[in-house]
């Protein structure tokens, strides 16, 4: 499966600006979509693709802030880089604790923008391929039977067949058929690739795959 | 026997004249002595009880030669000079009183009993130095009666001279008025002492050494002289008063013009964030610009329709940066006011941005109605422009606090009946309950570290530009000020 092309989206809701953004962007060959408003952005389409937002702390309407602060509590973890006609130091900690990649201060290098916007892609694709995995992770946990799901997750918090039995109150020998099944299922190649499994699962919020 | 005097009217009538001269130029004195200080204080002081001297003098000596006696009269002239002497020192006393800050009762009486005493004392001294072949005999009674008027007047001309003496005009008919009255008194005082005193003829010649007879040219004399020295004081007064208030207008103008620059830097200080913001967007625009130009142009194949967009957007941005700066170092500049159309929607817009900041962080909508038509006024963009900074600060500094509500900021522009209308509303904590007209009071404030003269030059301005400013609370929802200004012949 070939990544789909990756995506920058600026928005500010000065022009020359985001036309000067947009130019910088597209020089070093990567794709663009420009927004004037947090209002405009939060009504398009979220893009399937690796993408990071490049953010203007200052807009009318919504302000920088506020938007990460709505794409955190909506659970769209598209990584954020702010930039700023003027930053203070209260903002950029602000930012910075809400999860930003950079807190850049106009006028920036050109080259800082860049960096930080391949730190962002390449964040956002490791996410992506994180969210895959759970996806399909996730795909074949529900094609478990519910016996099969209750000795899995017996099995990955370490209980021995013997104790599995007991507790669900079976013989071992179906412990066993069910735990061949489900490290089939799972596509799992060992115990421990199994517990990883379990906690990659765990850890990651179900989120919306688009995003 | 007693012997028949008669009296000169027109003489009588001239004791009159300088009499109310006299009282004129005291109520006239009080202010310049009131307004001076150290040698200005001392000098005017010292003219003014010389000058005062001759008049209350002069009044009761030429009052006594319109009377005439059948005996021939001369006078004994130490005595003359002493009564004038007594009549410098009540001059000097009453100027000193009245141009003291503060009047007290116990003041006004104190020195009106000295003065009236003094008055007193000067004319029966001057009654004293006439030498005849007769001699004189009080009645008490009215010579009683003729002190208690000379303390009644100076007490009343004491009160009177302190009341009027900072008034502004120069020649004032309440001045006149209340000079009028006082010589009515001091005349009052004046012929009931003559008429306290008998002439009896004693037969016997006067010791006639240092005595001086004073003849009909004489008593021109002394009357012209005298009233050329109360007109003196008077316009001397009257120079003075104007000098000393263009002096003092001078001054306040360019107080004026300094506090309104004040002013202005202060609400831009305020603003420093969103100032450098403004300058920091341009500037940045120019140097990715020209990046991404080079960028453009280092592509195998080079990109040049990328790169000529690239350039052009520099060459564009630099300008505007240059613009801001123009137009901040405007509202810093001590430049001479302009006169010129200026559409208020536009400076409205300016400001605007220039705040965004403050907006942004404070987390305040902006909602804007702007008349369509774009009225325009004539007058100072800079000033007004400062007029609406302020009111904007204000707003914002206003619902930093306010948590309960949405922090809403709406200005409107409204044109009718030859005036344009602006009105910036916020939903601060509002006004509370105190007097509105005090907001527009120097050093009025409720900022921390708020220098209190926003208001108080922003209604100069819009005044000065033939409009007025005003503010209202909101019901406990805020506040809002508006003004109007005039709308320019032949706009839109």
């Amino acid at each position: 499966m070939s990544e789909p092309e990756p995506l920058v989206i600026v928005i500010d809701d000065d022009a020359p600006t985001r036309e000067t953004l947009s130019s910088l962007i597209r020089s070093v060959g990567l794709r663009v979509e420009l927004f004037g408003s947090a209002q405009e952005f939060l009504k398009s389409d979220r893009p399937d693709a690796p993408a990071c937002l490049v953010l203007d702390i200052r807009l009318r309407g919504i302000g920088g802030l506020d938007l990460q602060g709505r794409l955190a509590a909506a659970n769209i973890r598209i990584p954020i880089i702010f930039i700023t006609g003027h930053g203070d130091i209260q903002m950029s900690v602000r930012a910075m604790k809400a999860g930003a990649i950079e807190f850049l201060t106009k006028p920036f290098r050109d080259q800082d923008l860049l960096d930080a916007i391949y730190v962002g892609l390449e964040k956002d694709r490791e996410r992506r391929q994180r969210e895959a995995e759970v996806a399909i992770l996730r795909e074949r946990f529900e094609s478990l039977t519910p016996g099969e799901r209750k000795v899995l997750h017996l099995v990955v918090s370490g209980r021995l067949n013997k104790q599995i039995a007991a507790e669900i109150g079976t013989s071992e020998a179906t412990v066993k058929v069910h735990r061949s099944q489900l490290m089939k299922k799972m596509g799992a190649a060992s115990m421990a690739d199994l517990v990883r499994m379990s906690e990659t699962m765990e850890s990651s919020p179900r989120t919306n795959r688009s995003s | 026997m007693p012997l028949a005097g008669s009296y000169d009217r027109l003489v009588v009538a001239l004791s009159v004249v300088i009499a109310v001269a006299a009282c004129y130029a005291a109520l006239d004195l009080a202010g310049r002595v009131a307004a001076g200080k150290g040698w200005s204080f001392a000098t005017w002081l010292t003219c003014g009880s010389l000058g005062m001297g001759v008049g209350i003098w002069s009044m009761h000596f030429t009052g006594m030669l319109a009377f005439s006696l059948p005996v021939p009269v001369s006078y004994y002239w130490p005595t003359v000079v002493l009564s004038y002497a007594v009549a410098v020192v009540a001059a000097a006393l009453a100027l000193y009183v009245i141009s003291r800050k503060q009047m007290s009762s116990a003041r006004a009486v104190g020195s009106g009993v000295v003065m009236g005493c003094g008055i007193a004392a000067l004319h029966y001294l001057c009654m004293m130095a006439m030498q005849m072949a007769a001699d004189f005999r009080f009645d008490f009674l009215l010579v009683a009666l003729s002190a208690v008027l000379a303390i009644v007047f100076s007490y009343s001309a004491l009160r009177l001279a302190f009341y009027f003496r900072d008034a502004k005009e120069e020649v004032a008919w309440r001045k006149l008025g209340s000079a009028c009255v006082m010589a009515t008194a001091i005349c009052a005082m004046h012929y009931t002492g003559m008429a306290a005193a008998t002439f009896m003829s004693s037969g016997t010649e006067p010791d006639l050494s240092h005595s001086v007879t004073v003849s009909s040219l004489g008593t021109t004399g002394i009357i012209t002289v005298t009233l050329l020295v109360l007109g003196f004081a008077i316009l001397s007064s009257i120079v003075d008063r104007r000098f000393h208030a263009q002096a003092l207008e001078l001054a306040l103008t360019q107080t004026k013009v300094e506090l309104a620059r004040v002013g202005r830097a202060t609400s831009l200080g305020e603003l420093a964030a969103s100032i450098a913001h403004e300058i920091n967007q341009p500037i940045g625009a120019v140097a990715n610009s020209a990046s991404a130009c080079l960028r453009w142009l280092a592509m195998q194949p080079p990109n040049l329709e990328e790169a000529r967009m690239a350039a052009a957007r520099t060459v564009r941005e630099a300008t505007r940066a240059g613009e801001v700066i123009t137009r901040i170092r405007a509202l810093l500049k001590n430049e001479p006011p302009k006169v010129e159309r200026v559409d208020l929607n536009e400076v409205i817009r300016e400001v605007l941005t220039l705040a965004g900041n403050e907006i942004e962080k404070g987390r305040i909508a902006v909602k804007t109605a702007l008349a369509a038509d774009a009225p325009v006024v004539l007058g100072d963009r800079v000033q007004l422009q400062q007029v609406i900074l302020n009111l904007i600060t204000n707003a914002i500094a206003a619902m930093a606090l306010v948590e309960i509500r949405p922090r809403e900021l709406s200005i409107d522009t409204a044109a009718g009946g030859g005036t344009l209308r602006v009105s910036v509303q916020d939903t601060g904590v509002g006004l509370g309950h105190e007097d509105v007209e005090q907001l527009f009071r120097p050093f009025f404030t409720t900022k921390r570290g708020g220098m209190g003269m926003g208001l108080s030059i922003s209604r100069s301005i819009i005044e000065a530009h033939r409009g007025r400013l005003w503010a209202a609370s909101r019901s406990g929802r805020g506040a809002v000020f508006q003004f109007s200004l005039p709308i320019a012949d032949g706009a839109a």
